[in-house]
């Protein structure tokens, strides 16, 4: 079998890539193997997968907005290239066209995780507070009366924080 | 040491995270960058962990190599010359990576399954930043990356899982192509794919969206736990079937290991892969207090380069390879 890269020498190194469950596989020579060694090692499959489908996402619409994140001057077509953000405020300007397909390789859209104490600000406290409310009507349903009236004065001081 | 913690050889937690109002690497500019460096070497000196400072400039090439290597830094932060630097803490559990491919990336490592001890320690290091810092972070879409695909959590968990017996049996590829359905990812530690060097394979979670940290968490330490669980089945019935193969393989690895003069890393992993078996499954009892997994990374190339006082061709790098395993397995 000759090599896939060069189509010059046996190949001797075989590859196999899993990308959303479906396998394939890359034969290479020796030499072409090393070259390509520093890039397969630096790459995410899925961000292969993204960025592919990113492409396809700013293409297939006839979508040409004109302007581009106005912090970093990153550009529609820059975006699309190299699938990265210039800077923070990137994700607002990219966002309506970005999110679906994000959604589609991750299956969810939204952030559910870690909310930072300073950053996060109001948003923490109000999670928070979503939390301890869930918690109060459990207790009331299990007649647990104390707890859920400590739970209720929790809630309280934390409002007033709001 | 328990059986499981030498199949799972380390976890690794790893959080992306982000200034406001500073421009990502990609469009950073010289002066930017050492600002940056500058306020997270603040944010984090005054605290007892003891973390030491390194920038990218100060670093030969071979030097880079060597905390790749380690898995101290990435192979992206090495390529941001100029810019990049990095944070380790004195017991090299901790480090911060500055001006990667994000503005800052925390990662905790620690031996054995420890995933959630690691995510507690990254948690920690994490808030102590915040204190100082701004990040850019979104209530819907929680902390902004560099990449799309990080944005979230930001956060990656690995495991570093050591697999000589599904290997061997070739069932790793039924094994990935299973996992990859699930939003995991597999790959080779040393090398790539199912051909991993040293049967070593990371598995890691892709998604950052939709799950808590903790439930990201769950979700790999259950894998991990079927997969550790299939590869001592495996032992068991290299144990009842094959046990003579099994022996004579593991020991004609300890043979050449311990008597070769000249030996390629390829190789290296492999037999010294075979002898850890050994070692786990109670026939290789020379062995039992040498750390076989640091010496896998001891021989990686770019290791010995570094020990070395002058420039190595290959011949002379797989001679000392050779040499350090014989010292190391028969001193
Ligand atoms: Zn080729
Ligand atoms: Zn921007």
């Amino acid at each position: 079998m000759l090599c896939n890269e060069c189509g010059k020498n046996e190949a001797t190194v075989h590859l196999t890539h899993i990308i959303n469950g479906k396998k394939s596989e890359n034969h290479l020579c020796e030499e072409c193997a090393k070259k390509n060694q520093q890039m397969f090692n630096s790459t995410f499959t899925i961000e292969n997968v993204f960025s592919e489908m990113l492409n396809n996402a700013f293409n297939k619409s006839g979508y040409t907005p004109t302007k581009g994140c106005t912090t970093c001057g990153m550009t529609y077509d820059q975006f699309r290239k190299i699938g990265k953000f210039g800077c923070p405020d990137c994700i607002e300007t990219f966002k309506t066209k970005l999110m679906p397909v994000v959604k589609s390789i991750q299956g969810y859209d939204v952030h559910v995780g870690k909310i930072p104490k300073r950053a996060g600000g109001n948003y923490k406290l109000k999670k928070d507070i979503e939390k301890l409310k869930d918690e109060l009507k459990l207790m009331v349903e299990q007649e647990e009366y104390e707890k859920a009236a400590e739970l209720r004065d929790k809630i309280r001081n934390l409002e007033k924080g709001i | 040491m328990d059986k499981e913690h030498e199949i799972v050889v380390t976890s690794r937690i790893r959080l992306a995270r982000n200034l406001k109002n500073y421009k990502f690497p990609v469009k950073m500019t010289g002066e930017e960058s050492n600002e940056i460096i500058d306020a997270v070497n603040n944010a984090i000196k005054d605290k007892d962990l003891n973390f030491k400072l390194t920038y990218m400039r100060d670093l030969t090439d071979v030097e880079k190599f060597v905390f790749i290597e380690k898995h101290f830094i990435s192979p992206a932060l090495s390529e941001n010359k100029n810019n990049g630097a990095f944070l380790l803490s004195a017991d090299d559990k901790i480090s911060i990576m500055i001006n990667e491919e994000d503005h800052i990336r925390i990662q905790t490592l620690g031996y054995g399954m420890c995933l959630n001890e690691c995510w507690e320690q990254a948690t920690k290091v994490d808030d102590m930043l915040e204190e100082h810092l701004d990040y850019a972070f979104d209530k819907e879409l929680g902390y902004i990356a560099s990449c799309p695909t990080n944005i979230g959590t930001g956060m990656r968990a690995s495991v570093m899982l050591h697999l000589p017996a599904l290997s061997m049996t070739n069932q790793m590829d039924r094994i990935l192509f299973g996992i990859s359905q699930l939003g995991i990812a597999v790959r080779g530690v040393y090398g790539e794919g199912t051909k991993s060097m040293g049967h070593l394979f990371q598995i890691s979670n892709q998604g950052t969206l939709g799950a808590t940290e903790e439930t990201l968490i769950e979700k790999i330490s259950q894998i991990v736990m079927q997969i550790v669980q299939k590869e001592q089945i495996t032992r068991e019935q290299f144990r009842k079937n094959n046990f003579d193969d099994i022996e004579d393989q593991i020991h004609r690895a300890y043979g050449i290991l311990t008597n070769a003069r000249s030996i390629c890393s390829d190789e290296a992993m492999k037999l010294l892969s075979y002898v850890k078996l050994g070692k786990e499954m109670g026939i290789m009892s020379k062995v039992d207090n040498k750390n076989l997994y640091g010496l896998m990374v001891e021989v990686q190339p770019n290791n010995i380069l570094s020990n070395a006082n002058e420039q190595l061709n290959l011949k002379e790098r797989d001679k000392i390879r050779a040499e350090i395993i014989r010292n190391k397995l028969l001193g």
